[in-house]
């Protein structure tokens, strides 16, 4: 009895890792089809990349949403922006990704959230 | 549901001090909790016309990170009868705070950003705020483009004078639409005669001409120039023409969808 118990509760968390990989390996796709669609110039890294709102006025306008949205938390996840928004938690998803490799956001894993995040530096 | 108006304008001396203060006063009035905010920081007026003392800290703290919001609230409620609420943040008039503003850089800027748009979750949702309004800098200071990414409706004044006219549409298509802000406009000091034809007409020459709604028509009239900004006319002035026009502009920005 105690021994199937185990046994479930190994396989339930091999799942679990294997779900957690999967997720992880999807937003790596999502990423580089972004690469792929969007035309290398407008991902150039910016020098000064803060997100400010002259940054925000020369955005392509279905990234702009976004970048708003995640400046009111200063931190979210796709699916929080997606609420914000109205648009699908896998659109946003991209395009946060997007303004990463522009370098606008960082991107932290806790767990199996994916967070995404304004640089703001020291307050002063 | 709760709303952040900006009041801006292209062009300075349009009224938008006079309508920010009025409109706080007549949503105040009709029984909501209101935060008026003064975001011209290089020329800070709310202090000096609403007539507060004593002031320690100043939103200019706020945005430097420096305090929470409620410490730079001040409690204005007693002096609008009936149940509403209306709370003041000002911005610091003195010279040193003046200049000091004027030198920051894009990092503070998009830190202020953060710190004005996170007033939703802390004024709204938190504290139960109905309405937040902004007093603006003329044309597009950094303050006024925050401001502005922040509200949900803005409400832009112009004179009508010919050379703030071209300014106000380019001011609306090129950068509150990048924005997707709802927007209505108010033209001020109109001479009398124009103001007497002030019909369907007219307001389809406005919608014509800036694309945005018209939200109201507000004549040159000598009491709002000889009060100096003493009277919240709403409450002062209760049957004067332009307490009228205020409550009709409140209702539509009021009656407005926003997302
Ligand atoms: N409808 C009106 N009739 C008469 N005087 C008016 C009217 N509207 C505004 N004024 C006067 O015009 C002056 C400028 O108004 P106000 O300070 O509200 O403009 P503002 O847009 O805030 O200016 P600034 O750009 O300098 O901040 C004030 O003296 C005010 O009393
Ligand atoms: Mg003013």
């Amino acid at each position: 009895m105690y021994k199937q118990e185990g046994i479930r509760k190994k396989h339930l968390a091999t799942l679990e890792k294997i779900k957690e990989n999967l997720e992880k390996l999807n937003e790596k796709i999502d990423v580089l089809i972004e690469l792929r669609k969007v035309n290398e110039k407008e991902l150039q890294k910016f020098p000064d990349s803060s997100l400010d709102v002259i940054t925000l006025l020369n955005l392509p306008d279905h990234l702009r949403k976004t970048a708003v949205a995640i400046c009111r938390n200063g931190r979210a996840t796709a699916e929080e922006i997606a609420d914000q928004t109205n648009r699908a938690r896998a659109m946003e998803s991209s395009y946060l990704n997007q303004l990463v490799i522009m370098g606008y956001l960082k991107k932290q894993r806790k767990g199996k959230k994916t967070c995404f995040y304004v640089e703001r530096g020291n307050e002063s | 549901m709760s709303k952040i108006v900006a009041v801006h304008s292209y062009k300075g001396g349009t009224g938008k001090t006079i309508m920010s203060v009025n409109l706080a006063a007549t949503f105040a009035k009709q029984g909501k909790k209101v935060a008026l905010f003064d975001l011209d920081f290089r020329a800070p007026s709310l202090f000096a016309i609403l007539r507060c003392e004593k002031i320690q800290v100043w939103l200019n703290d706020y945005l430097n990170n420096n305090c929470d919001i409620d410490k730079i609230l001040i409690d204005l409620s007693s002096r609008i009868s009936g149940k509403g609420k209306l709370y003041v943040g000002l911005a610091n008039p003195s010279i040193d705070a003046m200049r000091d503003i004027s030198t920051k850089d894009r990092r503070w800027e998009m830190r202020a950003l953060g710190h004005l748009l996170s007033l939703k979750n802390k004024l709204f949702d938190e504290q139960k705020f109905d309405y937040i309004i902004f007093d603006t800098s003329p044309g597009l200071q950094y303050s006024s483009m925050n401001a502005i990414v922040t509200a949900d409706f803005v409400v832009v004044t112009t004179t009508g004078d010919c050379s703030d006219v071209n300014g106000t549409k380019r001011m609306i298509s090129e950068f509150y639409k990048m924005f997707e802000k709802k927007t209505g406009i108010v033209i001020n000091k109109i001479l009398d005669d124009v103001a007497r034809s002030n019909n369907a007409e007219y307001a389809k020459k406005i919608k014509e001409t800036y694309n945005v709604p018209l939200l109201g028509v507000v004549p040159c009239f000598c009491e709002i120039l000889k009060a100096e900004g003493k009277y919240l006319f709403p409450q002062d002035k209760s049957d004067h023409p332009f307490t009228n026009l205020l409550y009709e502009m409140a209702d539509k920005i009021e009656k407005s969808n926003i997302n």
